[in-house]
């Protein structure tokens, strides 16, 4: 498997995935769109499998590599709320948001590679990419929410029950990205000698993690407006972006270690 | 801020307060950077980290024991205290990552403009971040010592985790920057050393040394590119493109050519003159990794056979030239591990065998020996390894912070926010 085969997986896969978030507006929606979104996912993991086998070491190395995960846990965030929460709009959200990280695939492919650094040779290397990616999914469903909270403004029906789903999954996702940075911090020590070395990757990742605190911490008064809670959301999304590739283009990026991609 | 009739600085403190406070130290901070420079990182090393830890704790309890019942610590504890804190500690971090920083021992001169001056090239040890450091500390601190007095649920476990874990690691992670000790060493096969070299250059005696039985290098296959011989760039300019050795026989475009693989020899000997090069087999040190290929352009040109190397510290690289502007080149092999096999021993005349390779440092004597170079002039045939030696006392405390933080986030993940409001 390489990339030249991605587009027919990605294809497939976002066919699925956009026809189950269809089907989510319909009668009787629940079980036959989770169908769809399912054969979406397990079509679309065939691939990330099959890369994997290809290029005899986990696929998380490189930009490209980290968008594909990246496009297979957005659909999975999406269904995990729609289940619980039942907002059929959040299906084809997150659909589309997947669309668009794969078109950037596949307009910008990788080069098949099979190399992987001494320092990324490490069994913390895959739990460590894979729970960001999950945790940047989740995070980017929420910032589809909080901007469709914002733009639809009064017209939103239940605000209380919005911004209690809004809750969990921010709770969610800091929980992950606090567990992806400490392990993060844990590899550091045997790959590199300190645990925190204020690389410029490291401090976008408390960047974005000090940004989530801020939503939490912000929430907890009771007097707090719903609109400044989506408002930082929608910020200490900008700030992951940063973290996981706008680090690259920033002067400090020179003196990173962290650059993989090459 | 929603009674608007209360008058700056009277109680009921909020948001307002808060703001002004955490700009108050900041700009404190601010005051003492332009009169003082950053702060040296030896005011944190033993033993005055110890007195400062205990002065802050004292502090802390202090401030705790007489403000708790006050307005004063009550809002330390509260939201309108912390996120102006936290948004001012935001602020200085994106100027951290995104100004290039100088490492604090180096002596190297800073450029002469406003931001040396604001300590903003050495984030780290300028006094605004170490002040807001502590001001944040001082409110986790006080958070987490006022919820003790209430009713405690099962849900205040998350809450201790997370909180108390940030605090000790933070504070372990500040007091203990400046005792961390971090040294390189160069040994060679056969070769004993026990001295260590710091970052200004200074030697240093360790209780441990370390020989050199062996290093051992293994490199990826040979990758195959073609470039342009005027400027070296590799072909096509905007997506390069390379081909990694798989077996002999197999066929591949690359950049427009269709490359095949004639004869592969990892171990080579290298003859060339004016008119003719010799590639032959030869297992000995030195020795390079050859490839025979045949190039077919596109649209039907004759093809071009030949033998393509990477050289090594023996024999320099060889190219087969395709045409006028082009060759095929193999760049240097990358490297996919390389290990030290050591003998350790200490003063107090213990030996032990190990293995070090990058990710699987060993633990010896307080201290952890990572691989950490090699010779790379002479490639797969370095015989000297170089390790770096690090030293943390204060490890321990960083890592009880750092697991008790993992419990709380997976406690966080299972049991989201308290349902208790609408």
């Amino acid at each position: 498997m390489s990339w030249d085969q991605f587009i027919y997986f990605a294809m497939g896969a976002l066919l699925l995935w956009g026809t189950g978030a269809a089907l989510a507006y319909g009668p009787k929606r629940k079980i036959i769109s989770t169908l769809f979104t399912l054969g979406g996912l397990m079509l679309f993991f065939a691939f990330i499998a099959g890369l994997w086998v290809s290029l005899e070491r986990p696929p998380l190395r490189t930009m490209g590599e980290t968008r594909l995960w990246y496009s297979f846990f957005l659909p999975v965030a999406g269904l995990l709320t729609y289940l619980r929460w039942n907002y059929r709009w959040i299906l084809s959200f997150t659909t589309i948001l997947s669309a668009v990280f794969i078109m950037v695939n596949l307009l910008n492919p990788d080069i098949h590679n099979k190399v992987l650094m001494p320092a990324l040779q490490s069994p913390w290397f895959a739990p460590h990419v894979i729970i960001y990616m999950f945790s940047y999914a989740i995070l980017g469903a929420v910032t589809l929410i909080a901007i469709y909270y914002l733009i639809r403004g009064k017209r939103i029906k239940e605000p209380a029950r919005i911004m209690e789903m809004t809750d969990n999954l921010v709770y969610a996702g800091t929980a992950c990205i606090t567990l992806g940075m400490l392990m993060g911090a844990i590899w550091a020590k045997e790959a590199w000698g300190h645990y925190w070395s204020w690389d410029p990757k490291e401090t976008w990742a408390a960047i974005t993690w000090i940004g989530y605190l801020i939503y939490i911490h912000y929430r907890l008064k009771r007097s707090s407006s719903n609109k400044i809670a989506m408002v930082i959301l929608i910020i200490a999304f900008v700030m992951l972006q940063i973290c996981w590739y706008g680090v690259n283009y920033l002067p400090s990026a020179k003196q990173s270690i962290h650059t993989y991609s090459s | 801020m929603k009674n608007s009739s209360r008058h700056i600085w009277e109680q009921p403190w909020g948001y307002r307060e808060g703001i002004l406070i955490a700009a108050g130290i900041g700009l404190s901070g601010l005051i003492l950077q332009l009169f003082l420079g950053n702060i040296h990182p030896t005011l944190f090393a033993a033993p005055l980290n110890l007195i400062i830890g205990a002065l802050f704790m004292t502090g802390l309890l202090a401030v705790y024991l007489l403000a708790r019942k006050r307005p004063l610590g009550r809002w330390l504890t509260s939201v309108a205290a912390t996120l102006p804190a936290l948004a001012l500690f935001l602020l200085l971090s994106i100027f951290l990552g995104v100004i290039p920083q100088f490492p604090s021992g180096s002596e190297t001169a800073l450029p002469d403009n406003l931001f040396t001056s604001l300590g903003w090239y050495r984030m780290t040890t300028s006094w605004p971040f170490v002040l807001i450091c502590f001001y944040l500390l001082l409110i986790l601190g006080l958070t987490t010592l006022r919820h003790t007095t209430r009713k405690q649920e099962w849900r205040d476990i998350g809450f201790y985790l997370n909180h108390l874990g940030l605090f000790i690691a933070l504070l372990g992670g500040v007091l203990g920057s400046a005792d961390m000790e971090r040294l390189t060493m160069r040994v060679q096969e056969g070769q004993v050393e026990w001295r260590g070299t710091t970052a200004t250059g200074a030697l240093k005696e360790l209780p441990l040394a370390i020989q050199l039985d062996s290093f051992l290098l293994e490199e990826y296959p040979p990758k195959l590119v073609v470039i342009e011989h005027e400027s070296g760039r590799m072909l096509p300019t905007e997506r390069p493109e390379s081909y990694m050795f798989e077996g002999v026989g197999k066929t591949t475009d690359l950049a427009g050519y269709t490359v095949e693989i004639l004869e592969f020899l990892p171990h080579a000997a290298i003859f060339s003159n004016d008119s003719i090069t010799r590639v032959v087999p030869m297992l000995m040190e030195g020795a390079t990794a050859a490839l025979r290929v045949r190039v077919t352009p596109e649209g039907g040109a004759a093809p071009k056979e030949g033998w393509v190397s990477n050289g090594s510290y023996l024999y320099p690289h060889s190219l087969l030239r395709i045409d006028e502007t082009r060759s095929l080149a193999m760049p240097l092999q990358e490297v996919k591990r390389y290990t030290s096999h050591v003998t350790l021993y200490t003063e107090e005349g213990h030996t032990r065998k190990s293995l070090i390779e990058v990710n699987h440092p060993v633990m010896m004597e307080e201290w952890m020996i990572y691989q950490y170079s090699y010779d790379d002039t002479m490639g797969k045939y370095s015989d000297t390894s170089v390790f770096e030696l690090v030293r943390d006392p204060w490890l321990k405390v960083v890592y009880t912070g750092i697991f008790m933080l993992l419990a709380g986030a997976l406690f966080l993940f299972f049991a989201g926010p308290k349902k208790s409001r609408s």
